[in-house]
């Protein structure tokens, strides 16, 4: 093997340490959410305090997972343009793996169940439901977390600066104002990558200050805060974080489709205007969130409504138009990974309709912590994100090994569709009929969705299951031959 | 030497007992005018601290790790309010401040330029952060944190902290936004 083979192989086993963990993470954190519908269905018993340990399990392992795996996409491609630090890219995942441990033993041997929003003053304000060291496992847990991804973003920022001259130029404003070609443009992968680093740099900024905050208070609950500043920063932090992951997780429907139609996929200008535009909205829609707190400025709660509708859009738009024209006529051969690439951009689309129809101002006055505003978060994560994840492992395993897949992996692909579906369409269904989110327990009118997509559940969970089969498999192929068949990495080499 | 006999000569006038007495009088200079003139006064005297034993400098903070650490123990500990009030009325709690500070500007002049790019821009932020919630902390305290000070004072604080972390904003978005010169870089 080359100096350079040596390279990339140490590079992917980290990336494919990373998913390793997401992928399992994933399935626990989804077995946790059926059971929660299950009692949320009437079907299985459990005390109410119990269930919200789980809502917050569920909540912050899925969020997370999301994030790690989203990181470990735009990590690996953005690689292949600027010279990013493996170290960073460790110390992460170690972080991360700490701060999943505390969170679970705050939330499981000290019963905290603030949910993954840990909204100012729960963690504090329990009602003897927890205690101090309760709260303290989970807020510490997540500023470790937090410490992790910053490392991270902090890295990849300093490699774009290095590389491109600055954040600015890694969204190709040169380009956008003219100065430079457009065939000079960055790469589409650097442009998302610049975007997530300005977005997810002051997510985490923001939400640390508040996680300290709320440290601080739990600590010596005579300091108290403004709760509407706290919610500010907490849904800066969560709105974006969450959110961050799709344009991460993008990146790989980019580089896979580029590299399966053997077509070069270029930032035009519009691409480039639009990402742009999305960087912006991104850092201001957080005040949907706060719709209902009406000592609000209001010029902050129409921005938040107006810009919501125009939020993900441009990106999705350029994308999903993009993803047409680069396959059309390509004759390109469909597999796992560009099937999932593909039905993520169609979880990502179905998603965002019943998003930005809840972000209007009189909707959200009927929808407001309904089960709405799960059903179409669990479309664009469950069917987005998750999707892009899997869509890489397979990527991954095909490209290194040639793993061949077998029918059970396309059965699994459908039953993970329809079974996302599912889960997304009973929540939605429960939103219709005004079933409150959060709430452990469901009056009977409620408990039918509650049922179906708990049914649901369980077949994304064995579907996910055998995705993530596959790709222990590809490991285990992988440690004996050797890899590096990725287009772009033999150029390199 | 020169930044030495400075750093000497501002430390003498920082312990000049009306000097001090004076600056610690106001909530607001002691912690946002005294604090850091002891910390720059450390730094210019480091100049000849580090000249004089580099091979310890050398052998215990090589990649400026551990002087970091210790910096960010001691101004956090300088960065509660209870430390504030006690160095007025515990002497030696005064006299570990005079200590304590400019040590911090010795020990940073030797670890930030050892840090790499990602470690400064790591601390620097986690200080971004740190401030913005201080000038919270101080503006939206419901009670008096201090013996020695009024909670209006307080609040001036706060907004001192305030306009540190704006400018510190400011300086983050030029430095990632407009310093770049290499535009022209456009290998694969
Ligand atoms: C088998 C798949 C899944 C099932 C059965 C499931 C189930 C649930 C349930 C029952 C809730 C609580 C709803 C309520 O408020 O009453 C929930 C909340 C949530 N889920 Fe899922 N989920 C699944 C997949 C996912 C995925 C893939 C993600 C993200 C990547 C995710 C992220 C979340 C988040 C962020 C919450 C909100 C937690 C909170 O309200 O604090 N879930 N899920
Ligand atoms: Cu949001």
């Amino acid at each position: 093997m080359s100096e350079m083979m040596v390279r990339l192989k140490s590079r992917n086993n980290l990336i494919v340490t990373q998913m390793v963990v997401t992928g399992l993470t994933v399935i626990v954190g989804m077995i946790f959410g059926i059971i929660m519908l299950l009692v949320q269905g009437g079907m299985i018993e459990a005390m109410p305090a119990t269930f919200y340990q789980f809502l917050t399990i569920h909540g912050t392992f899925m969020i997370g997972a999301a994030a790690l795996a989203a990181t470990a996409i735009m990590w690996y491609f953005l690689s292949h343009y600027v010279e990013l630090s493996k170290k960073i890219l460790k110390i992460n995942l170690v972080l991360f793996i700490i701060a999943a441990v505390m969170v679970t033993v705050g939330t499981f041997s000290f019963e905290y169940a603030g949910a993954w929003t840990f909204l100012y003053p729960l963690p504090a304000l329990s009602a003897s439901a927890w205690g101090t060291i309760g709260a303290l496992f989970y807020l510490i847990g997540m500023l470790v977390m937090g410490v992790g991804f910053l490392l991270l973003f902090i890295d990849s920022g300093r490699a774009i600066i290095k590389k491109y001259g600055s954040l600015g130029k890694g969204l190709g404003w040169d380009v956008i104002i003219g100065k430079k070609a457009e065939k000079d443009a960055p790469p589409p992968a650097v442009v998302a990558s610049t975007m997530v680093t300005i977005v997810n740099t002051t997510a985490l900024l923001s939400g640390s200050t508040v996680l300290i905050m709320n440290i601080i208070n739990v600590i010596n609950p005579a300091f108290t805060f403004n709760p509407l500043l706290a919610k500010n920063l907490t849904y800066a932090f969560g709105h974006i974080f969450a959110n961050a992951t799709i344009y991460m997780g993008v990146i790989v429907v980019y580089e896979l489709l580029a590299r399966y139609t053997k077509r070069p996929w270029n930032s035009s200008r519009v691409f480039l205007v639009f990402w742009t535009m999305s960087t912006f909205f991104t850092l201001l829609v957080y005040p949907h969130h706060l719709l209902m707190d009406s000592v609000m400025p209001r010029w902050m709660l129409i921005m938040g409504q107006v810009l919501s509708y125009a939020n993900g859009l441009p990106v999705l738009v350029v994308t999903a138009y993009g993803a047409l024209m680069i396959v059309y006529k390509s004759g390109i051969k469909w597999d796992m990974a560009s099937g999932l690439a593909y039905l993520s951009m169609l979880g990502w689309t179905i998603g965002v309709i019943p998003a930005i129809v809840d972000s209007a101002i009189v909707v959200n006055h009927v929808m407001h912590n309904t089960k709405w505003v799960p059903g179409h978060f669990h479309m664009y994560m469950g069917l987005g994100v998750i999707a892009m994840t899997f869509s890489f492992m397979y990527f991954l395993a095909k490209n290194d090994n040639g793993l061949k897949e077998t029918m059970v992996d396309k059965t699994a692909f459908f039953m993970y569709m329809f079974g996302l579906i599912g889960v997304s369409g009973s929540f939605l269904t429960s939103g219709a009929i005004s079933t409150p989110r959060r709430f452990a327990t469901h009056l009977p009118e409620w408990m039918g969705p509650a049922q179906f997509g708990a049914v649901a559940g369980i077949l994304v969970v064995i579907a996910i299951t055998i995705f993530v089969i596959h790709f222990i498999r590809y490991i285990s192929v992988r440690n004996k031959g050797n890899i590096g068949s990725d287009y772009y990495d033999k150029k390199l080499a | 030497m020169k930044q030495t006999k400075l750093g000497i000569l501002l430390y003498v006038i920082l312990i000049i007992p009306p000097i001090t007495t004076y600056m610690e009088s106001i909530m607001l200079v002691h912690m946002l005018i005294q604090f850091p003139l002891l910390i720059l006064a450390g730094w210019l005297i480091g100049e000849w601290v580090l000249e004089r034993w580099p091979y310890h400098f050398l052998k215990w903070d090589a990649n400026g790790i551990a002087g970091i650490i210790l910096v960010i123990f001691i101004t956090t500990y300088w960065m509660f309010p209870r430390a504030m009030d006690e160095s007025l009325t515990i002497w030696h709690i005064e006299l570990f401040k005079f200590i304590s500070l400019p040590l911090v500007g010795i020990l940073l002049r030797n670890s930030w330029r050892k840090l790499t790019i990602i470690g400064r821009s790591f601390v620097f932020l986690n200080y971004l952060s740190m401030f913005g919630l201080m000038g919270w902390f101080y503006i939206d305290s419901p009670v008096q944190i201090c013996n020695n000070y009024l909670e209006i004072e307080q609040q001036m604080l706060g907004w001192g902290f305030v306009v540190i972390t704006g400018i510190m904003i400011v300086y983050v978005l030029q430095k990632c936004f407009i310093s770049g010169t290499k535009s022209n870089v456009n290998q694969i």
